[in-house]
């Protein structure tokens, strides 16, 4: 209406003529199938791992090593590459307009399958930094931000400003949301020093490979973690969430063929959603040694969350009313369906794990895993696959899908998978949870043998590889309906022309709303008319202005949180007897990093009663000043180990359990008797430990001498180990192997809170 | 629907939008967890008796704990007869026991038969000659740190219990023993007899 008022002739511009590229669409359609079916498999055989050890065949897909490909290739390569297939797809139809530049949305394509594949390479090569969700190692990080922000940020930001279509639709707000935020994620979460260039700036020379693939970031300890779940959690905010629901406002009403249910609750719910998220990551961290006011704030602010995501779910449930007689028939709706009600499941329990004496019970557990796979498998997996089925017939320019009976069949054996697997792990981990706080009457721990909390969940675990196997099974069903419908396509794409004037610079946005109340109170009629959303209507024709506006709602709550971590220094009161790791025990250190270990092992004790009486004292903010990377893990599928310096300092005992960890009856950890054979590279300790200065840690001596310091205790951890009754054979030139390292890092954990003032001195005099 | 509400003169794509309202029960929990989540913030983060922080929490069921366990114990004292008496506690050893498994079990087995620890069943002892030499290498460790210093994240009163029970495994008959080490220990002295009656060890364990 106002539109055509406000025409005037002079403002009505030519049409212009233009195509889409569906072929773009087509392989990024491809790329998230296949990359979607590798990492079920990944997901399969860890599930398998965990229930039978001996599946960890060779160390580089033992399961410490795996779980890092399994996530990254299920979340950036199966659900990365759904989004684009959703975005390159709609942002043309809802821009009139074809993407800005074809050589662009190439590059982007085979960019990102470029990362996919060097994460695949790397990951099982221990080439890692050890960050959930953000290992990759910083050359990839660079390819990343080059290919995310360079390739896929301009090419989309360049079709909003080329655009034929006067305002934006709420699906490309949450596509703007996402680029934004995950590029400022991604940038903050990897500051680091890479040490091979350090080392080429200082010698002319890179003393390894690993060297030159390795980094330590910039924050240590607290600051490292809040950085971390910040990042962390908020990759699944707008990596799994918001250009999903982007993907759900464009396909849902298109494949029910209704109006979207309110355009009022899609504004409200998309600015609260972008708002609140970034501010909730700290419950990844409650009662660690993250200051307590960031804790609260975490656990507030996801509880605020919950409204706004939910109003996700009921602008796309309620779009269905009406069509709920297509839901029974379409199988494309029956993905839909399933998937919004698992979304909104997972945003109700989110907010409930973050309650923080729930999270005292389900962090570390199983609970967090089956959480997450109710939202991936259900919510990710099921809108990508409903959305794969409604594009394969327009894509493929069919007459319809191949088989809608195979169809049904994967929806049903997937969402069985699915049940399966989370009613099976969600058992495990409450389980387990309650296992670990349980007393006897006499005051003494109920299960004391971390071991028995492990075997009770052996039956869960192989349910749960079942469920996964159940679902992997469907997905290739899918992927083979899927085949079978490409199959059926014409000889050659027909490719449609579509017409649409190109928009003029001026444009009348109407006459300003008019307050609705009859006092005269002034600020009741300009609230009045704000509430109208006459200017978000005019936001959304003002693609720059909009983005602006994201950045500054996404940074404020960053910058909130993130400066004061880094400022107030009584957050990480300093300990006086904690000293810099030893060259030797950065050696090691390093090796845990790449093995993996944080996968299974925390390193971070809270202050709850039970866990003390298992592990010892609660963890120190002040503790983990030097560990660059933090290693406080996510899970307990082996026990905690912050304290394994003063627990269990056996070198022996090391020495016989990493290669046999069926030493301890039941245990499911891999053995690591590689690491009896491979050697330490004594000549890349010295960079790394003046990488590790140059960012701040007081080495002494170390700075010049950390070679000879790293052999020198090399050699005494051999002696002990020698002295020791072990079972396992010795190997010859015990001090130059791999495991004498991680041995030595194992000792050193947790010691430092407890040493005397005077070892301090004595051992700071010794490495100085 | 009987009728639909007003459709929105949007339209991208085919697709158009409603303008509904947003649902009434929605906006309520909306505002009220917004306001709760601002209480909570400040209340918390200001400090509040109602809200003691995790530290505090865990040191007074630390207390409560050690209170429960020990109210009927008192303080002990690692005498030869104190960790003789109790080492035929059954009792107090059923405690101890839950302690070993949780902490020296991966050494030493749960049985005591001995690992890369030694083995603690029989009649040799590596730095073990005295009943009393047990609570001295518990408390401050040995072979050069290999064995752990408990005391240092143990009440006195679980070294002493300790004691007593790897005292008690003696003579016992592992699953399958580490060879001996060391010398042959002294016997273990006979404890001296105790009041029946408000005795401590007739309610140890409650």
């Amino acid at each position: 209406m106002t539109l055509l008022q406000s025409q005037t002739p002079q403002q009505v511009s030519e049409l212009e003529s233009f195509t889409y590229d569906d072929a773009i669409v087509r392989k990024f359609f491809w790329a998230t199938l296949i990359w979607g079916l590798v990492a079920f498999l990944v997901g399969v055989i860890l599930a398998v791992q965990l229930a039978y050890p001996q599946a960890n065949l060779i160390p580089e897909i033992a399961f410490g090593r795996l779980r890092p490909l399994h996530t990254n290739a299920a979340i950036f390569a199966f659900a990365g590459n759904a989004i684009f297939t959703a975005v390159y797809y709609s942002t043309q139809r809802l821009c009139k307009c074809r993407m800005w530049s074809d050589k662009l949305s190439k590059l982007h394509f085979w960019g990102w399958q470029l990362i996919i594949v060097s994460a695949a390479i790397t990951l099982p090569l221990g080439i890692t930094q050890s960050k959930e969700y953000a290992e990759l190692e910083w050359p990839i990080d660079l390819a990343i931000a080059v290919v995310w922000l360079g390739l896929f940020g301009t090419n989309f930001l360049m079709t909003l400003v080329k655009r034929r279509e006067r305002h934006m639709y709420v699906a490309l707000w949450f596509y703007i949301a996402s680029l934004v935020a995950v590029t400022i994620l991604h940038v903050f979460n990897n500051i680091w020093i890479p040490v091979g260039v350090v080392e080429f700036l200082k010698t002319g020379e890179v003393s390894s490979v690993s060297n030159l693939m390795k980094s330590y970031p910039v924050y240590a300890g607290v600051q490292d973690a809040f950085m971390q779940w910040w990042y962390g959690h908020n990759a699944v905010a707008f990596f799994l969430t918001t250009p999903f629901l982007g993907l759900m406002y464009y396909f849902l009403p298109k494949a029910a063929k209704r109006p979207v249910f309110s355009y009022k609750l899609s504004i409200i719910h998309f600015w609260s959603l972008v708002f609140i998220y970034i501010w909730a990551g700290p419950h990844h961290l409650h009662y660690t040694a993250l200051p307590q006011w960031a804790s609260t704030l975490g656990m507030a602010f996801s509880l605020m969350l919950w409204m706004p995501s939910w109003g996700g779910m009921i602008n796309g449930l309620l779009t269905l009313r009406g069509a709920w007689h297509k839901v029974s028939t379409d199988p494309v709706l029956k993905f839909f369906v399933v998937g919004v009600t698992f979304y909104g499941m997972s945003t109700f329990e989110g907010p409930l794990l973050s309650v923080k004496t729930v999270n005292a019970l389900s962090h570390y557990t199983d609970w967090t895993i089956a959480h997450v796979h109710a939202g991936t498998l259900g919510w990710n997996s099921f809108m990508t696959f409903g959305m794969l089925y409604w594009l394969a017939p327009r894509l493929f320019q069919t007459k319809g899908i191949y088989s809608v009976k195979l169809v049904s069949l994967h929806f049903w054996m997937g969402t069985i998978g699915i049940l399966l697997y989370i009613i099976s792990i969600y058992t495990a981990g409450i389980t387990q949870g309650l296992m670990w706080r349980a007393f006897n009457e006499n005051g003494t721990l109920a299960f004391p043998e971390f071991i028995e909390t492990v075997t009770k969940l052996m039956p869960f675990y192989w349910i749960r590889a079942i469920g996964g196997t159940v679902f992997l099974a469907s997905s290739l069903i899918g992927a083979y309906t899927l085949f079978m419908t490409w199959r059926q396509r014409p000889a050659k794409y027909d490719v449609p022309t579509h017409q649409a004037p190109a928009l003029t610079k001026y444009y009348d946005d109407g006459p300003p709303p008019v307050s609705r109340l009859t006092s005269n109170a002034g600020i009741g009629h300009a609230g009045d008319r704000f509430l109208q959303g006459h200017w978000h209507r005019r936001w959304e024709r003002l693609p720059v202005r909009f983005t602006v506006w994201v950045v500054v709602a996404v940074s404020i709550a960053s910058i909130f949180e993130i400066i004061p971590t880094f400022l107030i220094k009584s957050n990480v009161p300093k300990i006086t007897t904690v000293l810099p790791y030893t060259p030797l025990e950065i050696a090691g250190r390093d090796i845990y990093i790449a093995e993996g270990c944080y996968n299974c092992h925390s390193q971070m004790i809270r202050p709850i009663f039970s866990e003390t009486e298992r592990y010892g004292d609660y963890t120190k903010p002040g503790e983990t000043i030097y560990d660059r990377p933090f290693q406080w893990g996510s899970r307990r599928i082996g026990p905690d180990l912050a304290r394994e310096g003063k627990t269990n300092p056996n070198a022996a005992w090391h020495y016989d359990h990493f290669y046999d960890p069926r030493t301890t009856k039941g245990s499911i950890m891999p053995s690591y008797k590689h690491l009896y054979e491979r050697d330490i590279n004594f000549a890349e300790i010295q960079p790394r430990i003046v990488s590790l200065a140059l960012l701040g840690t007081p080495y002494g001596d170390a700075v010049t001498n950390a070679e000879e310091m790293a052999r020198e205790q090399a050699r005494q951890v051999a002696d002990s180990i020698r002295e020791g009754s072990t079972v396992t054979e010795l190997v010859d030139n015990l001090e130059d192997k791999q495991v004498v390292a991680l041995i030595a890092y194992m000792q050193r954990l947790g010691t430092d809170l407890t040493r005397t003032p005077d070892e301090a001195a004595t051992e700071e005099g010794a490495s100085e | 629907m009987p009728h639909d509400p007003k459709i929105l003169d949007h339209e991208y794509d085919g697709i158009q939008e409603f303008d509904n309202p947003t649902p009434g029960w929605w906006h309520f929990l909306f505002f009220l967890f917004l306001v709760f989540g601002v209480f909570y913030s400040v209340v918390s983060i200001a400090g509040s008796p109602y809200l003691p922080s995790p530290e505090t929490k865990h040191k007074r069921a630390s207390i409560a704990a050690t209170l429960k366990k020990f109210a009927s114990l008192g303080d002990l004292e690692p005498t030869a007869d104190e960790i003789a008496y109790y080492a035929q506690d059954d009792e107090w050893m059923a405690y101890a026991s839950s302690v070993f498994a949780a902490n020296c079990a991966s050494c030493h087995e749960a049985d005591g038969g001995g690992k890369v620890g030694p083995n603690l069943t029989d009649e040799f002892g590596k730095n073990v000659r005295t009943i009393e030499d047990i609570h001295t290498v518990i408390a401050n460790g040995a072979n050069a740190g290999a064995m752990p210093a408990w005391s240092e994240r143990f009440h006195p009163n679980d070294v002493i219990l300790l004691s007593s029970y790897v005292a008690s495994l003696r003579g016992t008959t592992p699953f399958s023993g580490a060879p001996a080490e060391g010398e042959q220990m002294e016997p273990w002295p006979e404890p001296a007899p105790r009041p029946e009656t408000g005795d401590d060890a007739a309610e140890g364990g409650g």
